[in-house]
């Protein structure tokens, strides 16, 4: 579904993507691991459209995106949810969601029925409501939201463009252990076609839902394999463990 | 997102109501200032639209007010054509130039987007100031009104035409309040909340500034055939930016983003200005001040304060209840 060939990017003399190349096939469930500055959001970022590459190639469903904008390629199924909040303030929970699936069905330039109350659109804000746990939220402007529902308006804004491949940058990020077990439940709930890219920090959740684990650090992918493979590698205990078990010995 | 709300439709309905008893009972001068608020309030509506929904704000729409008056001054009085003719002449010129200034600054956000609708206005000013064949700084005379006494309606009086200012303020307020309540209104909105997720979402933003833009100066270009035909002289000061900061204060005065605010705002002006005016030639100072205390006081505007006043009265009420 979503393919990068050789991808490279500087920033100046700092490589933040060194020919990383994946293949995310239908249905599979990709975990990308890495320390921070590995490179993990830049890769979505290219992968997204926000930044363009200084080589490589992008595909989605085997058509090269690489020289098309963001908006191009979410029409063609690529949808992402941002590691930092990307709402719409002033807007209510429903009406967030309103937003992204009217845009996702066409009904975003209508002008003389209201794309809101749409009957196709609202069954959409409704079942993605469900998925993340807002139904009793609808009407809340996110300006009232805790952070924990807004992480969730966060994931339903692209779930409710209902993409065919999803990239997900640290959806648990700040919220409780309850959460993280909500947000394991969601994943198994969702359409078992949907190709899914995530950026976890949690390594239990990680391994959990990975079905491929995909590991980078200075920006290259150092690692990718199953989970248990993943686990029981040395490279990655280096990686995430070596500045600490470091650090205890000094 | 916009809701036309009890509060709005009734407010709107008692200014048109208002409007039209003052142009049936008020004098020649009255029904003169009558026309004024008409056309100003459709320019207000029209800033309105772009500035307080999709976050434009543009320093261009006397341009585009300009526009539409030249465009049918010189469709009556250049090609002889009838006033419907110049009035479609008009719309179609300043939706034109303001499709083009909006595919354009796009892209800009902020002070930069300003510069760049306050750049393009003045051009459009530049030239037709230095055009000879629009009259240069001397503008147009012998503009004509558009005939309409095939209805039994003589736009010749200043009573009918100052009616006709008023019904064209409420149809554009209509159709206003109408767009926002569609889909493209609330992708505008969505816009002006957070332009980068709705390309996120798949939307091409651009396109949808540049036709949300032109469908303002579509607005705005027939309060100027409008006010080409008030006044039945067209000159180059109708274009220039000062026409495009004064309605911006008339929208920021009444409530940016009410939609009704900017219409009560455009009253508000021009009475303000008759009123002060005869007492001292400094009545801007006075509009200033009403203008810093607005903008003090929450920059929600009278009416923008009014609504807020009122929802959280019914807030405090609710909980009372409660």
């Amino acid at each position: 579904m979503l393919e990068a060939l050789r991808l490279c990017k500087r920033f100046g003399a700092i490589a933040v993507a060194q020919d990383v190349s994946l293949k995310l096939e239908r249905a599979e469930r990709r975990v990308v691991l890495g320390p921070n500055g590995a490179g993990k959001t830049t890769l979505f970022n290219l992968l997204a459209g926000e930044l363009r590459p200084d080589s490589g190639t992008i595909r989605i469903a085997g058509r090269d995106v690489t020289a098309l904008p963001v908006d191009a390629r979410a029409r063609l199924g690529l949808a992402r949810s941002y590691q930092r909040n990307h709402l719409f303030p002033g807007l209510t929970v429903a009406e967030n969601l309103g937003l992204a699936a009217a845009t996702a069905q066409g009904r975003a330039g209508g002008v003389l029925a209201d794309s809101l109350s749409d009957p196709a659109v609202v069954e959409t804000v409704r079942e993605v409501a469900q998925e993340v746990a807002l139904l009793e939220l609808l009407d809340v402007p996110i300006d009232a939201l805790a952070y924990g529902p807004r992480r969730q308006v966060e994931v339903g804004l692209a779930l409710a463009t209902r993409p065919q491949v999803l990239l997900m940058d640290e959806p648990t990020s700040g919220v409780g252990p309850g959460m993280v077990e909500a947000f394991r439940q969601l994943l198994a709930r969702l359409p078992p076609t949907l190709a899914i890219l995530i950026i976890e920090h949690d390594m239990d959740l990680a391994f959990g839902i990975a079905d491929v684990v995909t590991v980078l650090d200075h920006g290259e992918v150092v690692f990718e394999g199953e989970p248990a493979a993943a686990r029981a590698s040395p490279l990655l205990k280096e990686i995430y463990l070596g500045s600490w078990s470091g650090r205890a010995g000094a | 997102m916009f809701r036309q709300t009890a509060l709005r439709s009734v407010t709107i309905a008692l200014l048109l109501t208002a409007g039209v008893a003052y142009g049936l009972g008020a004098g020649f001068f009255g029904r003169e200032l009558l026309t004024e608020v008409a056309i100003l309030a459709i320019l207000a509506i029209s800033l309105d639209l772009v500035a307080g929904f999709g976050g434009m704000v543009s320093l261009c729409h006397g341009a585009l007010y300009g526009i539409g008056a030249y465009a049918f001054a010189s469709a009556t009085v250049l090609l002889g054509w009838g006033g419907a003719a110049g009035i479609v002449l008009g719309i179609a010129g300043a939706t034109l130039f303001a499709w083009l200034v909006g595919a354009v600054t796009a892209r800009t956000h902020g002070i930069f987007f300003i510069m760049a609708t306050l750049a393009f206005g003045q051009m459009a000013y530049v030239y037709v100031f230095d055009s000879a064949l629009f009259g240069g700084d001397d503008g147009l005379p012998g503009v004509i009104r558009l005939d309409l006494s095939a209805l039994g309606i003589d736009l010749g009086s200043s009573q009918s035409f100052a009616l006709f200012c008023v019904a064209l303020a409420g149809l554009s307020y209509a159709l206003a309040a109408g767009l926002l309540r569609s889909g493209f209104g609330r992708t505008l909105v969505g816009i002006r909340s957070n332009e980068a997720r709705m390309r996120a979402l798949g939307l091409p933003v651009q396109r949808y500034k540049a036709a949300a833009f032109a469908i303002s100066g579509a607005l705005a270009g027939l309060a100027g055939t409008l006010a080409a035909q008030h006044t039945m002289f067209v000159s180059p000061d109708l274009l220039f930016w000062t026409v495009s900061g004064e309605v911006l204060v008339v929208v920021i005065l009444g409530g940016l983003g009410t939609l009704v605010g900017p219409v009560l705002g455009a009253a508000l002006f021009v009475f303000l200005r008759h009123e002060v005016s005869s007492l001292t030639d400094h009545w801007h100072i006075v509009v200033g001040l009403v203008l810093i205390a607005t903008v003090l006081s929450g920059g929600r505007g009278l009416y923008g304060q009014l609504e807020h006043l009122l929802s959280r009265r019914r807030a405090s009420g609710a909980q009372e209840h409660a």
